[in-house]
């Protein structure tokens, strides 16, 4: 019942480790002296296994201890000190007694048995912990050795037993525990784990390694020394005699060997610190550039990290502008002095440095004391990103050594950590700036869609059609119809000189005006002089309007109109083209008396099926992928050879014919075209 | 895309700047250093030699009217010259001949500058 409860594994050690010692009380209080060999060899099994339950168990619960070997070392340090404690006091109650006469009473053998489930408890946990030490911090699989030395403990266990059948039989029992000692010895020097241990711990560690190995030295001593103690534990179990001792000699060994290693270890101490916080602080940039969006934020952790890394008294960071050069971030150095030394250094933004370079401050300016700090040597890194210099990193010393290799290669690694940064926040920069003109072009685009009128007014003599294509970035396109009074329809056709949302507002504007002035003014040529009048305030002087504006009689087809800079308009009769370009200069060109005096009115008298067509210039200018223009001619020649099809099929034809022409090249300006359609009453 | 070149040189106390390729919204600013570099430097007679435009948009011509003024107010002038006939087809259609002097060779526009004012 109970074996098949024994399962070979660490995962209910705990409970088989508990039954085995209950078990192991009982027989030791029906069996006080076990000198048969069966007896003893029982003992010694249950023993045994006693302990490589605890062992298995303890080994578990100890994995998630490793991140601090310190404090599994105190831990061992208080077993230590506690078993060394409870066999000193052994002794010296046990010698002050009758002189080595022990009475093998009740009460006494209970005491020694909680005593040896304690000690069993003290030096598997002990054991176990030199283990866990062992294997931290190891690269390659150093369980081969361990497990070796682990079979040579079990043996030395078992091969006490052999001293019942024959007392000669004592050099198996030896052999087996010098070779232990040896794995011992070679086991002991795999501490890597306290290289990485900062130089803090490593005074601790060593402070508590050299007590340590005395104490277990001492406990040592004691096992083996002392009478009572020899014969209160080897009457009890040899093996477990054995094996104490063996862990107090490996106690004793490792400290002395972790000692001796972490001694040496200290002169580099600092370094191996510093080496630790470098890789600490660039995991913490990397960490922020893909974070922090904001350059000058990021700036001031690259200086501040740069000084201590480089061991260095100031860091600065400046970056390439195009009027020279911005400091971005100082660290315990003045903006004044860093900018006078990064200036002297790199001129007047002429000079650079393609790679990191270290200068000698005081052969370079000598005694000129420029600026508040006297620095003794400064060390620039460039901040390369695809080949292009965008900026330094400084750093510098005011007294002591020149910039060593370490101290350059750090540099370079923060150097160029910034430039990755700067790359960053420049492409965020961008990317906003980009989405804030997107969102620009829609105001533009929207404005722009409310003027345009949402319908033609056309009647069963005049038909009308309008068509808008605006351009991605909104062109300035504008044309819209007025209804004058009963017989008479204004419209104009305009185009806003520049593109997106000022185009959209000056177009707005000039709706306005056309508006409010078209019901005041009938003659064409004199709107728009006083449009011109109007604007003249109100236009920077760099943009201007080109329009076309007219008035037909919708009952006699009578049509008027004049043309300020604007695209020709085209009368198409009988399948012939006719441009019509009355003089007139644009809008917002000129305020004096030269613009109405350069405006010619054009008055024209529709026949059946004529048909006039006015546009902005995205039809002519309309470009191909060779950069060539569609031209007035093309356009021109589509409205003649489709004069007698109705408005809609020729706006569409056009369309057809400027897509295919410009159609590896984006539209970049709006296209409108406005065609009406005279039908003469039978 | 579109390439602009901008050349500034003078010929006796008149400026010529030899424009190259696409004068449009995105290149217009180049021009503009340009300019006011000369009125800095209070050079206000100005030849600008079209030999080499390509093309020339709206925002293009703006850079001339955002000058010309300041110019004229100081005896001076923008003139033009060795313009090709696409691209003086532009100008001629928002009217700018009836406000600007155009020239078919640059010397004479620079003569125009220098001499006596009798017109």
């Amino acid at each position: 019942m109970i074996k098949t409860n024994f399962k070979f594994s660490g995962v209910r050690g705990l409970e088989n480790a508990i039954l085995l010692s209950i078990f192991l009380f009982l027989f030791n209080l029906i069996f006080p002296v076990h000198d048969v060999f069966v007896l003893a060899l029982i003992h010694e099994g249950i023993v045994f296994f006693t302990i490589y339950f605890l062992y298995n168990y303890l080994h578990q619960s100890l994995v998630n201890k490793l991140d601090a070997p310190l404090s599994l070392v105190l831990n061992i340090g208080i077993l230590g000190a506690l078993l060394f404690f409870i066999l000193s006091i052994a002794n010296s109650a046990y010698e002050a007694d009758i002189n080595g006469k022990i009475s093998f009473n009740f009460f006494n053998s209970l005491l020694s048995i909680l005593l040896i489930f304690l000690f069993i408890a003290s030096i598997v946990y002990i054991f176990t912990s030199f283990r866990e030490l062992f294997f931290l911090r190891q690269k390659k699989d150093p369980s081969t050795y361990f497990n070796t030395m682990l079979v040579f403990f079990a043996l030395s266990f078992f091969s006490n037993i052999l001293l019942l059948i024959d007392p000669n039989l004592d050099y198996p029992h030896s052999a087996f525990y010098v070779v232990s000692i040896v794995l011992i010895c070679l086991n002991s020097i795999r501490v890597a784990w306290i290289a990485f241990l900062t130089k803090k711990q490593k005074y601790y560690l060593l402070g508590l390694s050299i007590i340590l190995s005395i104490v277990f030295g001492l406990a040592f001593s004691l096992l083996i020394d002392s009478k009572i103690v020899r014969q209160m534990i080897y009457t009890f179990s040899p093996g477990l005699h054995t094996v104490f001792s063996l862990v107090m000699i490996y106690g004793t060994i490792y400290f002395g060997v972790i000692f001796f290693i972490t001694l040496f270890h200290l002169p580099t101490a600092e370094a191996f610190d510093r080496k630790a916080q470098e890789v600490a602080s660039m995991m913490d940039i990397t960490k922020l550039i893909t974070q922090v969006f904001d350059f000058k934020e990021l700036a001031d952790t690259i200086t501040t990290m740069t000084t201590q890394a480089c061991n260095s008294d100031s860091a600065w960071l400046v970056t390439n502008t195009n009027n020279g050069i911005e400091l971005n971030s100082v660290h315990k150095i003045g903006y004044v002095d860093a900018n006078a030394v990064s200036n002297r250094l790199l001129g007047s933004g002429d000079a650079s440095f393609e790679q990191i370079e270290v200068i000698d401050y005081d052969s370079l300016f000598g005694d000129k004391k420029f600026v508040e700090h006297h620095f003794h040597s400064v060390a620039v890194a460039p901040l390369t990103m695809h080949g292009k210099i965008n900026g330094y990193l400084f750093t510098a010393r005011t007294r002591g050594n020149s910039f060593d290799t370490e101290d350059r290669k750090s540099l370079q690694a923060f150097a160029y950590y910034a430039a990755v940064a700067l790359e960053n926040a420049m492409l965020i920069k961008e990317s906003i700036e980009k989405e804030r003109l997107e969102k620009e072009l829609d105001v533009a685009r929207d404005i722009q869609r409310k003027i345009l009128p949402a319908v033609v007014p056309s009647t069963p003599q005049l038909a009308i059609s309008a068509l808008f294509v605006p351009a991605f970035e909104v062109g300035g396109d504008y044309y819209d119809f007025f209804e004058l009074d009963e017989d008479n329809l204004g419209f104009v056709v305009a185009d806003v000189s520049g593109k997106g949302i000022s185009a959209a507002f000056i177009m707005a504007e000039v709706k306005g005006i056309f508006e409010s002035l078209s019901k005041i003014v009938q003659k064409p040529s004199e709107l728009l002089t006083k449009v011109n009048g109007v604007l003249k305030g109100n236009l920077q002087r760099r943009d201007f309007v080109t329009a076309v504006y007219g008035v037909i009689n919708k009952k006699t087809g009578k049509m008027n109109f004049s043309r300020a800079g604007h695209t020709p308009s085209v009368l198409c009769r009988e399948g012939k083209v006719e441009r019509l370009q009355p003089p007139g200069i644009g809008l917002g060109l000129d305020f004096t008396n030269s613009f109405s005096n350069s405006l010619k009115e054009m008055e024209i008298q529709l026949k059946n099926n004529d048909i006039v067509v006015c546009y902005s210039d995205g039809i002519p200018e309309a470009k191909n992928s060779l950069g060539e223009d569609f031209g007035y001619e093309k356009f021109e020649q589509i409205i003649s050879d489709n004069c007698g099809k109705n408005l809609d099929e020729i706006s569409n034809l056009v369309m057809q014919d400027l897509s295919l022409f410009s159609k590896d090249h984006p539209q970049h300006d709006d296209i409108t075209l406005v065609l009406f359609k005279w039908k003469q009453k039978q | 895309m579109a390439e602009f070149n901008v050349n500034l040189r003078g010929v006796g106390s008149v400026s010529v700047i030899d424009v190259k390729g696409y004068l449009d919204a995105h290149t217009a600013p180049e021009l503009e250093n340009v300019f006011n570099r000369l009125l800095d430097q209070k050079q206000y007679q100005v030849v600008v030699n079209f030999d080499d435009l390509k093309y020339i948009s709206s925002a293009g011509l703006g850079v001339f009217m955002a000058y010309v003024e300041t110019m004229r107010e100081n005896e001076g002038d923008i003139k033009f010259s060795n313009m090709k006939e696409n691209v003086y087809n532009i100008f001629d259609l928002l009217g700018f001949p009836i406000l600007y002097e155009f020239f078919k060779e640059e010397n004479e526009a620079i003569k125009k500058f220098s001499g006596p004012e009798q017109s």
